[in-house]
């Protein structure tokens, strides 16, 4: 991951970590205002619901009373009157329910289901003093079923039975209430009836909790719930439950959390824009001298990287451009000195080597001058041997400098496509003589890549260097060994290495072994690695010896592959 | 005044009374009868409008009518059955068959009973059906009102009436509020109802339940075994009519109380499989939906549903007139109201088989109530009756 791209993920996370966290803060602080407020009008709802039923009940007592006394259930009781007379009273008191019963509850005459007489009475009716009691609430059986109803009982005049009225506790009676928009009233009735201002409620089983005593608030769907139970001599009547929407308050914390999407995603899309300014002006100076450094590593030591601000990364530049004039400065010194050293070096060489055959032509011409003085036959002999000393060595500084000469005078090398084995071949054809003259102290073993090993190179120079490198191998082991050639494709062209099983090099000597007329042989000139050098430089290639005393040196050729 | 002048005028005002009296007793012709109806008077037309050979009395015994006489041939296989004279149609056309001759292939009684149901008509030259009774129809309104003329010609004198005009389709309410306002002169009354100038027959009415067969017998009889018909009659009825599990009434078989009619709350639960049964009555009339309320609370006693619906229910209260006063006749007509074939070896037989699967469940029988206003005499034979001033 770049540096641009961290930023970019950085900045973006803070923006959105804060937008979520103002969010959720919000989104806490406002369920908490809505649910102490919801709480509060659900009780308040919960108090007026209980007061109007009060106040129904205490108005219900009132119209039983007027009924019980009046002369219709005189004569119901009495016998005297028909079995519906019971629905007249009723209308007269606006009663929903009315039945006049026996003292044992066997009903006279029902209002709002005559043709129930003769039957008694299964509803809640407990025997007590019916004078003074208040009104309650009970399931009255209707031919439609039960209903649930406030009722009231007052005893018939002269004790001759009992007056039971009362109102349905319909959707009517829960719309009465003047509920706030939001709000919702249920009325639970044992065994599980449950009605609202709609009418019944279908689905009461999420509302069982409340209706059974098990809870006494709730969340049921978008709705929470409040229940207050109803009860009468210790047993359960009925439960008042006050529900409020939670949609206003979902619907302002989805709002909330919109606009927090909302800002989050502007701020993370203006952050990301923020941050893709911010880092281009950090991050170019940073990539302008990592390209800077990848050109200096690639050997462009005269990269400067400009840099206008004067910052740290300004600081930076400066110091970098500082540091790759210094290098410059260091490697034009160094090669300045390799330079003097080179010289030297050749100088000194070229004197060792002179020296060598000037040493004994010195010697043989004092000698045929000591000849000259002594006698004629004498000189004759030594002259003659003498010449002969003088030619071989003259003829040894001949050679001597044609080797410096070639050295000197390495040609461009002559490009064409060639197949590496077939140059392999052809060196290992040439000393294949000496490598099987009898001694049989080298086994080589050739080990070539399948098929043509095509690259773009010069056929004799290649296989000159190739011969220097068998050559060095073959010097290497004076005492015998192994001798692996091997070619093989690599990902940008050839390989070809050349190992030998001889005492190995020194690491100082595998640092040296390249440097002009540097040999590690008793008669080399220290020009062959050098000329192999020459050779793999000028066909863009590279070569790398690797060893350890003792085991050998294996000298590794990469070429690049033929160009189309 | 002398003592002789106040007796003359005493005995004068004395002797007017009396004509006063008497003439208010006397029938007297002329005026209209509006008679409203809760169904389309059929039986009431018919009756006024046709005649046919022979006819049954109160008793149900046959009694000559159109023919005044009947004896066997001489080889005793045909009945010769002599026409009254002077019988006019209501076209005018004199009724002259000579001797009407039926076969003796069958029991003497069957073929009284078959003469009886068939009235004697003649197809008018306007393609009416004209008959020789008391009244010919004057004027029809479909589905709302049938108007009856006096035949002049008619064979048993001219009656008393002018006209009768016959309102049908009326609910009982209606008819009540009619004969308050003095828009009707005789209207149907539930036969609890005991004020005003009334008509109550003997129980003439059948009360049933009918099942439908897709019903299944033990829940059809759990019904009828959960039905409480005492509290009905008492409270509901206030013990008018009869409690019957027979179809014909007590007073034209002497044998209903053969029929059970007792509730049998155990058994009926035991039958009963908490089906949920469709109910249909005339919820119009508050007598039959007392009645009907009262029965789904009997069989919800029992474990069943009676659900109140309507059209095509499972079961449904029906209300049929025992239209003759011959037993054989009134079940063979009631079998065809039921839709179900007569079998039997005599009457009792036959009325046990037609409620062996209790697909039909009599429940009570009903007389016929009437309310008429204070001017009108003679009812029910509308041949009869008159309007008093």
């Amino acid at each position: 991951m770049t540096f641009r791209t961290k930023l970019l993920v950085v900045t973006s996370l803070t923006v959105a970590g804060a937008v979520a966290l103002v969010t959720g803060a919000v989104s806490v602080w406002t369920r908490r205002a809505f649910e102490r407020i919801d709480g509060e009008r659900r009780s308040a709802l919960l108090d007026q619901f209980h007061r109007e039923l009060d106040a129904r009940g205490q108005e219900i007592v009132r119209q039983v009373e007027r009924a019980a006394a009046s002369a219709a259930v005189q004569q119901i009781v009495g016998g005297a009157a028909e079995y519906d007379r019971a629905q007249v009273e009723a209308e007269a008191e606006s009663l929903d329910f009315l039945d006049v019963v026996q003292p044992d509850l066997t009903i006279i005459s029902s209002a709002h289901w005559p043709a129930r007489f003769g039957y008694k009475n299964d509803w809640q009716i407990v025997p007590e003093d019916w004078s003074a009691t208040d009104a309650f609430l009970t399931r009255i059986p209707t031919p439609d079923g039960n209903a649930s109803a406030l009722i009231a009982v007052r005893p018939a005049p002269g004790g001759k039975g009992l007056v039971v009225g009362g109102k349905r506790l319909n959707p009517e009676f829960l719309k009465s209430l003047g509920l706030a928009p939001g709000m919702r009233a249920l009325l639970g009735l044992p065994p599980g009836e449950v009605i609202d201002a709609q009418g019944a409620v279908v689905d009461v089983r999420k509302l069982s909790p409340l209706i059974d005593g098990q809870a006494t608030q709730a969340v049921v769907g978008a709705e929470a719930f409040q229940s207050m139970r109803l009860t009468r001599h210790g047993r359960p009547m009925g439960v008042l439950l006050a529900g409020t929407s939670l949609r206003e308050r979902t619907g302002l914390e989805r709002a909330i959390l919109w606009i927090g999407v909302v800002v989050g995603g502007s701020g993370i899309v203006i952050g990301v824009l923020l941050g893709w300014w911010t880092t281009e002006r950090i991050t170019r100076p940073v990539e302008r001298l990592a390209a800077g450094a990848r050109a200096v590593a690639q050997g462009d030591w005269s990269t400067r990287v400009e840099v206008a601000s004067k910052d740290e990364i300004g600081e930076l530049a400066q110091a970098f451009n500082r540091m790759t004039e210094q290098i410059l400065e260091q490697r034009e010194r160094a090669l300045q000195a390799e330079r003097v050293a080179a010289w030297r070096e050749l100088a000194r060489r070229l004197a060792h080597e002179l020296k060598n055959p000037l040493f004994p032509l010195q010697i043989t011409i004092e000698n045929l001058q000591r000849a000259r003085a002594r006698s004629e036959a004498e000189f004759d002999e030594v002259f003659r041997e003498s010449t002969t000393t003088l030619l071989a060595e003259l003829a040894n500084l001949k050679t001597i400098i044609g080797r410096f000469s070639d050295f000197a005078k390495m040609p461009a090398p002559e490009f064409e496509t060639i197949d590496l084995n077939d140059v392999v071949r052809g060196v290992m054809k040439l000393y294949d003589a000496r490598l099987h003259d009898g001694s049989g102290t080298i086994d080589p073993r050739i080990d070539l890549a399948a098929g043509e090993l095509r690259i773009h190179a010069d056929r004799d120079q290649l296989h000159r260097a190739l011969g220097n490198l068998v050559l060095n191998a073959m010097d290497a082991m004076p005492g015998g060994g192994v001798l692996r050639v091997a070619t093989a494709r690599t990902e940008s062209g050839a390989r070809l290495s050349v190992a030998d099983s001889g005492q190995g090099l020194t690491e100082e000597e595998c640092g040296r072994l390249f440097t002009p007329y540097y040999t590690t042989k008793r008669y080399g000139t220290g020009l062959g690695l050098a000329i192999v050098q020459s050779v793999v430089s000028d066909h863009h290639g590279k070569i790398s010896v690797a060893s350890q005393p003792g085991s050998g040196a294996t000298f590794t050729i990469d070429l690049p592959e033929a160009q189309n | 005044m002398k003592p002789t002048a106040l007796r003359w005028i005493a005995a004068a005002s004395a002797l007017f009374s009396l004509a006063s009296l008497e003439a208010a007793r006397r029938p007297r012709y002329g005026g209209e009868l509006r008679i409203e109806t809760r169904g389309d008077g059929s039986t009431l037309i018919a009756g006024a409008v046709f005649e046919s050979l022979v006819k049954f009395d109160a008793h149900g015994d046959p009694q000559p009518w159109l023919a005044t006489s009947w004896t066997h041939d001489a080889a005793r296989k045909r009945w010769i059955f002599a026409p009254r004279a002077n019988v006019m149609m209501h076209n005018g056309a004199p009724w002259s068959p000579g001797a009407v001759e039926v076969p003796d292939d069958k029991p003497i009684d069957q073929i009284l009973r078959e003469l009886a149901r068939n009235p004697i008509t003649v197809r008018a030259e306007d393609g009416s059906t004209v008959g020789t009774g008391p009244f010919r129809v004057a004027h029809t309104e479909p589905g709302k009102s049938v108007t009856l003329a006096a035949h002049d010609g008619y064979w048993g004198g001219r009656p008393y009436l002018d006209s009768i005009q016959i309102t049908t389709g009326r609910s009982l309410r209606d008819q009540a509020v009619d004969l308050e306002v003095g828009k009707a002169d005789v209207v149907e009354i539930a036969p609890t109802q005991r004020r005003g100038n009334l008509y109550v027959s003997q129980p003439v009415e059948l009360l049933a339940l009918q099942f439908e067969d897709r019903v299944p017998a033990p829940t059809r009889e759990a019904v009828a075994l959960s039905i409480d018909r005492s509290a009905i009659y008492n409270v509901l009825l206030q013990k008018t009519g009869e409690i019957s599990g027979a179809l014909l009434p007590k007073w034209l078989t002497g044998y209903a109380f053969l029929f059970p009619a007792e509730r049998n709350l155990a058994r009926a639960k035991q039958l009963a499989s908490g089906a949920t049964l469709s109910f249909a009555y005339d919820h119009q009339d508050s007598l039959v939906r007392a009645i009907g309320e009262r029965i789904s609370v009997n069989a919800s006693e029992a474990g069943i549903t009676l659900r109140q619906a309507a059209g095509n229910a499972d079961v449904k209260i029906i209300e049929t007139q025992i239209t003759s006063r011959d037993a054989w006749t009134s079940l063979e007509d009631l079998a065809a109201i039921f839709k179900m074939p007569l079998a039997g070896a005599n009457l009792y037989e036959s009325e046990r088989a037609l409620l062996a699967d209790f697909k039909i469940v009599p429940l009570f029988h009903l007389p016929d109530a009437r309310a008429m206003n204070g001017h009108v005499r003679n009812w029910p034979r509308l041949a009869d009756v008159w309007i008093a001033p």
